[in-house]
């Protein structure tokens, strides 16, 4: 039973941290149809910033903003510098073609990742670092009685419940976020309507950016941090992407949580060479089952 | 007053606008119809910025809108409601409207909430539908939420494309009916582009006859009506 619930709280945990990942493919696939592949790569930036500040003794939470901040600049950064310009009507002819101007996006996405990989090794010489947490992340104890989560899992859930109901207040109840919903499902009659659909979309890009700072802070006490420590999380974060709906955030959150349980369960009760293996074989049934993901709508697919 | 000269628009090779040139006057409705295909619908998108002019001058308010993005033009009182019924169906009938007036919302709260009243009470089945999604509703409704949604902007100019493309003849009859009240009412201009050339003619005050991407008559709604041998030319009845 205890390890049981430990399986719980730790794969709860975990798939909120994917689920802010999802959360940050699925606003810069909605908003600018493009897999944004950099996302982690930005995150793996900012919290090498705050791990430095951290260094140099500022505390926690101070180094904490600052890296949600850098996150959030850094993703409309990417916007306005590379994937405005690529997306610009006076680009080269070889965009006029529909494969290629859904692909060049991506590409440019890869070499960002490694723009900013090979920036980090030489700013912080490439040393793999720990990372602290704000709050216990032993195992906690309250009236002598072990408990299966720690603080820290707690803190993680916590902060990601609060992110996703602002996020959701922020797109239901909100102008800005009407906007963006318009823009994103038909820019035409959103920018008739007076929408000033580029600003979204950068918009968009700053919001995932800060969403996969925030990832990136609660995930990196539990590896270390080096130049390429966040692939991994993005490869995990993209499939829940598929498994939800690719152009559902709800269904991406969904997606989030499904995987940090199985990962959290197999990893527990068989062991963590299976953890691929299982995560290819819910991919495979979701895919045969419904291959739009569990929220998605039919016509991505045909994009 | 909107002022058309020698507009030119192509869609790589082929040439959608062929040096357009005509007005529409204040507070009227001007109608252009013709057949599939004559440049009508470009006519309209090349207006509210959604194409890029190649060449000519489109003058509203005595201030050139070309070069302009849609989402400026829309700001100087020229809202378009493109062909197709053109709303968001995966947001509700109040988003829909709402989207409209965004860009005003901050300046003018109070006068966007009552825009968006005014709209309702122009389609009392919109109100009832408020909360569903545009989606389902049927094609009539469709083409009143656009509307809607075009007017919560408070336009001057209002261009209409194909308001009556597959709806049954009565519910089309109530929608040129509401265009025709407020351009009398209200003083909007309206440019309104018809396929059906008798339900058009039947409320402009002007015509304007298109035939592949030129134009080759510009009269009275009414002359233009009585005309037949222009009618069989061009419109094929
Ligand atoms: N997106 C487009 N790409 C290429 N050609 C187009 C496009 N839209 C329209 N055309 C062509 O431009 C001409 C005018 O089309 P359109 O303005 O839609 O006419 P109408 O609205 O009068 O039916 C037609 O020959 C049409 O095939
Ligand atoms: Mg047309």
């Amino acid at each position: 039973m205890d390890q049981f619930l430990s399986a719980v709280f730790a794969g709860t945990s975990r798939g909120a941290i994917y689920a802010l990942v999802a959360l940050g493919l699925v606003l810069v696939w909605r908003g600018a149809g493009v897999i944004n592949f950099a996302q982690m790569g930005q995150a793996m930036f900012s919290t090498y910033v705050a791990s430095t500040m951290i260094m140099n003794e500022y505390s926690y939470w101070i180094a904490f903003f600052v890296a949600l901040i850098v996150g959030t600049i850094l993703g409309a950064v990417v916007d306005l510098l590379v994937m405005r310009p690529l997306s610009g009507k006076r680009s080269s002819a070889m965009l006029a073609s529909p494969a290629m101007r859904g692909t060049i996006p991506v590409i440019a996405s890869l070499g960002i990742v490694g723009i900013l990989q090979a920036a980090a090794g030489m700013i912080w010489a490439a040393e793999e670092r720990g990372f602290p947490t704000p709050v216990n992340s032993l195992g906690l104890t309250i009236g002598g009685n072990v408990m299966p989560f720690t603080a820290f899992d707690l803190f993680v859930i916590g902060i990601v419940m609060v992110v996703l109901l602002i996020t959701t207040i922020f797109f239901q109840k909100t102008g800005m976020g009407l906007a963006m919903r318009a823009s994103a499902l038909n820019p035409e009659v959103a920018r008739l309507s007076g929408i000033r659909t580029s600003s979204v979309r950068t918009l968009s890009w700053a919001i995932s950016g800060a969403a996969s700072s925030l990832a990136g802070l609660l995930v990196t006490p539990s590896a270390n941090l080096s130049p390429n420590t966040l692939d991994l999380i993005l490869i995990i974060g993209f499939t829940a992407t598929v498994i939800g709906g690719l152009d559902s955030l709800p269904g991406g959150v969904i997606g989030g949580f499904i995987l940090g349980l199985v990962i959290s369960f197999v990893n527990v009760y068989r062991s963590p060479s299976d953890i691929f293996l299982a995560i290819l074989v819910l991919l495979l049934i979701v895919l045969l089952v419904r291959p739009q993901g569990l929220l998605g709508s039919k016509e991505v697919r045909r994009v | 007053m909107l002022k058309i000269e020698n507009l030119v628009t192509e869609y790589g090779a082929v040439r959608a606008l062929d040096g357009i040139s005509f007005t529409a006057a204040e507070g009227k409705i001007t109608t252009v119809i013709g057949a599939n295909g004559a440049g009508k619908s470009t006519l309209l998108r090349t207006i509210s910025g959604l194409e890029r002019a190649k060449s000519g001058q489109i003058t509203w308010a005595d201030k050139s809108l070309i070069g302009k993005a849609p989402e400026s033009i829309v700001r100087s009182g020229i809202a378009h409601v493109p062909e197709g019924h053109a709303v968001i169906s995966q947001l509700t009938v109040s988003e829909n409207i709402e989207m409209g007036a965004l860009f005003r919302r901050r300046k003018n709260r109070s006068d966007v909430k009552l825009a968006i009243e005014e709209a309702y009470a122009l389609f009392p089945r919109l109100a009832e539908r408020s909360k569903q999604l545009a989606g389902t509703l049927s094609g009539g409704e469709r083409q009143m939420l656009a509307i809607s949604r075009a007017l919560v902007s408070r336009p001057k100019l209002l261009l209409l494309d194909e308001p009556s493309l597959g709806l049954a003849p009565l519910v089309v009859e109530q929608i040129i009916q509401t265009v025709d009240d407020l351009c009398r009412k209200s003083g909007l201009t309206v440019l309104l582009v018809e396929q059906n050339a008798n339900t058009a003619l039947a409320v402009a005050d002007y015509g304007v006859l298109l035939s592949l991407g030129k134009v080759v008559a510009n009269l009275p709604a009414a002359e233009l009506k009585a005309d037949a041998s222009l009618r069989a030319a061009y419109l094929g009845y």
